[in-house]
């Protein structure tokens, strides 16, 4: 099927990228759980996928919101799917933290299906916990609690879609900006050239971390804007090499072929020479991918990040420094930002090696 | 060297128009900044107001209405907001240009004073950090290339992807966790420059130089850790770049011993991009440093502007702001020279 979609050249490079193993591995790794990840909502939820309840069936897990007295909850009770299912089970419960509530009167029967792992990201357990969050590991919470009482293994693969969504967007972004202006600086050259740079340098002599920081201390951004923003500031990069690539392959002769034929300036930037200028974009993709998740959760380190309740890695770390006793805190992110950073770069060396290979000729 | 000098002149004139252009930039983004100083003041205004008044429930609200017309004009006016933004730009750029940032809000001290006093102990970290580095990583990278494919190579290439996947400040907190006495070993102290002044009033001369170590091999190492990775690779891959050319064929091909050839011959060359990078010593020694600082509670510039944003002092903000673009770019321009005095084939046109 590739042979369809590609060139020779590329499917060459793709054949090869497939025999390094070790980035080949990564990829499958990484898109696969980024693949799962995408379904936390059914494997990693506090909230039950099915309730049957006086034969209705409802499915809290989409979000919907769902009357109390729809699922089998008591009026006023807060919506606990873990209690409920003990609850239908025929033990008798005790919600901790509504004496008010008298349970169980329930008499009618229903059956509850929760997710594998049922608690959720944002859900704080402090009726449920013994003792004060945060809470070390144990059997019920194998990643421990946060200071809010948080699970933090679901925190963490929570984190993990917002992270590599994140850095999707933001790769996305900055590469069409930066893309495009390398394009028209490397194609039209002379003045706009000049001028373009040094616009270029300016915004690249602006501290990036530290200009989003004050900007995001004056607007709170949502996730989107925060992605607009890094991309404001990361598509530098990719301009030198577009600029460089376009400047080269603009004197080759398909080039004029394709001005003697009257194409328009559009039609050859994006139709004729990108396709053929696009291996320092590819190769440098995976390591992009890596800046833009190092920055994410600096800035969430700093609590210039997300809004609050997002599961954050970056977050995590900055509670694991104000509680240092407590070190599930600091280790769980950061082993998980570890791995995937690491994988990622094993993606990033292996798609250098099939796409812009250096050979080193040696004597010897 | 003609055309090199002429183009040293033309790269020196262009810092014009870059430096006026980033702080229309830094200038700009602050404009936007909600509780300026008219603000602060109308605020302090309505809380003494409303102090005065008993019960003032909600007294802020309708105190506003209650600042005089002619008041209000007189604060703009003490604060040079009655001027154009233009006019107040153009004003604020000749304060900047004589090193004039203007006073904290928080601290009613000149902001140059706050950020020039904790130079010393950013450069500090920084400097110790940036040279380790390339003491490390030159050698270990010049020890790979002419090693290329060997078990060594391999082996410590697993520690430059480690290396390369860990920011330096979050392997500092990793690091606080387990050696700073929370739940494993207590070896190091928490951060700052050195033990609490009490304690360190009392030390001798060498008690003092040894707290002094103490407190800095952890974060010297984050900085280093930020570098590691990409030095290595960058000495590595330049050597190779050398190891393959032709004069180095040569140089085999008329029998020299292969010591003489890496070291006498490759290596000079391939030392000219790592040369270069010794321009971006400024910038390297701010950038990493608003986390490290932060993490190490280290009270640098890194801290101050982190601490300056918190509190929304934005005068220092935006002093550390220009003063941090401007060290970057005058280290990209070093870089230029340097690269341009290293080697003397490249010309600049």
């Amino acid at each position: 099927m590739i042979e369809k979609l590609f060139t020779p050249v590329t499917v060459k490079r793709i054949n090869k990228f497939k025999t390094l193993k070790r980035g080949y591995y990564s990829l499958l790794i990484i898109s696969g759980l980024y693949f799962l990840s995408m379904f936390n909502a059914l494997i990693i939820n506090s909230k039950a996928i099915i309730v049957s309840y006086d034969g209705n069936w409802s499915f809290p897990f989409t979000g919907k919101y769902y009357e109390n007295e729809k699922l089998g909850f008591e009026k006023g009770e807060k919506q606990n799917f873990r209690l409920l299912k003990k609850r239908f089970a025929g033990e008798v419960v005790m919600a901790n933290a509504q004496p008010n509530v008298e349970l169980p009167t329930n008499q009618k029967t229903g059956w509850v299906l929760m997710p594998p792992y049922h608690y959720g990201p944002i859900e704080s357990l402090l009726d449920e916990l013994e003792g004060n969050p945060p809470t070390a590991p144990g059997w019920e919470h194998p990643m421990g609690t946060d200071d809010r009482g948080r699970d933090v293994l679901a925190r963490l693969v929570y984190g993990f879609n917002v992270s590599i969504s994140f850095a999707i967007i933001v790769i996305s972004l900055s590469y069409a900006i930066g893309i495009t202006i390398g394009a028209i600086l490397g194609y039209f050259g002379g003045k706009i050239d000049i001028f373009g740079q040094r616009i270029v340098e300016i915004w690249s002599s602006m501290p990036f971390l530290y200009t989003i920081m004050i900007v995001a201390s004056i607007w709170e951004p949502t996730f989107f804007m925060l992605a607009f923003l890094l991309a404001g500031f990361r598509w530098m990069g990719m301009t030198y090499y577009v600029r460089g690539e376009f400047l080269r392959e603009k004197s080759k002769d398909y080039v004029s072929a394709a001005i003697s034929i009257g194409a328009s300036d559009a039609k050859i930037i994006f139709r004729h020479i990108l396709p053929n200028s696009l291996t320092p974009v590819i190769s440098f993709a995976p390591f992009a991918v890596v800046a833009a998740i190092s920055s994410l959760v600096s800035l969430d380190f700093l609590g210039f990040g997300l809004p609050a309740p997002t599961p954050s890695w970056g977050e995590l770390i900055s509670q694991g420094l104000a509680n240092l006793q407590s070190y599930w805190l600091v280790l769980a992110p950061f082993g998980a930002m570890f791995v995937t950073l690491l994988l990622i770069s094993f993606i990033g060396e292996a798609v250098r090696e099939a796409f812009d290979p250096k050979q080193y000729s040696r004597l010897r | 060297m003609h055309g090199t000098l002429a183009y040293f002149i033309r790269r020196f004139l262009l810092i014009i128009p870059t430096f006026i252009g980033i702080t229309m930039l830094s200038f700009g983004v602050m404009q936007c900044v909600p509780g300026g100083p008219v603000e602060k003041m109308i605020m302090s205004y309505q809380m003494s107001s409303s102090d005065g008044e008993a019960g003032g429930a909600g007294g802020g609200m309708e105190a506003g209405g209650s600042i005089p017309e002619d008041a209000l004009e007189e604060i703009r006016k003490f604060y040079g907001f009655d001027k154009h933004p233009v006019e107040r730009y153009f004003l604020w750029l000749t304060n900047v240009i004589q090193l004039n940032l203007g006073e904290s809000y928080r601290y009613s001290e000149p902001v140059w004073k706050m950020i020039s006093e904790r130079f010393p102990v950013s450069i500090y970290f920084g400097a110790i950090g940036f040279l380790l580095s390339y003491t490390i990583c030159i050698p270990l990278g010049v020890w790979k290339a002419v090693k290329h494919t060997s078990t060594f190579d391999t082996m410590s290439s697993v520690i430059v992807f480690i290396g390369y996947s860990i920011p330096g400040w979050a392997a500092g907190i990793v690091l606080l966790t387990l050696f700073g006495g929370g739940s494993f070993w207590d070896v190091f102290p928490l951060g700052e420059m050195h033990s609490a002044p009490e304690l360190w009033e009392t030390f001798s001369f060498g008690e003092k130089i040894i707290d002094q170590i103490h407190h800095t091999i952890l974060p010297v190492f984050c900085y280093m850790v930020g570098q590691f990775a990409g030095l290595t690779i960058l000495m590595k891959n330049s050597l190779m770049e050398n190891l393959g050319a032709d004069y180095v064929r040569t140089a085999f091909a008329k029998g020299l011993d292969e010591k003489v050839v890496v070291f006498k011959h490759a290596l000079r060359n391939s030392m000219i991009p790592i040369a270069t990078g010794l321009g971006r010593i400024f910038s390297l020694i701010l950038a990493g440093s608003y986390l490290i600082e932060k993490v190490f509670n280290i009270d640098g510039i890194g801290m101050l502007g982190y601490t300056s944003i918190i509190d929304r002092d934005y005068p220092v903000a935006l002093g550390i702001l220009v003063i941090a673009s401007m060290l970057k770019l005058i280290g990209n321009i070093i870089a230029d020279i340097l690269y341009c005095l290293i080697d003397p084939r490249i010309r600049f046109s």
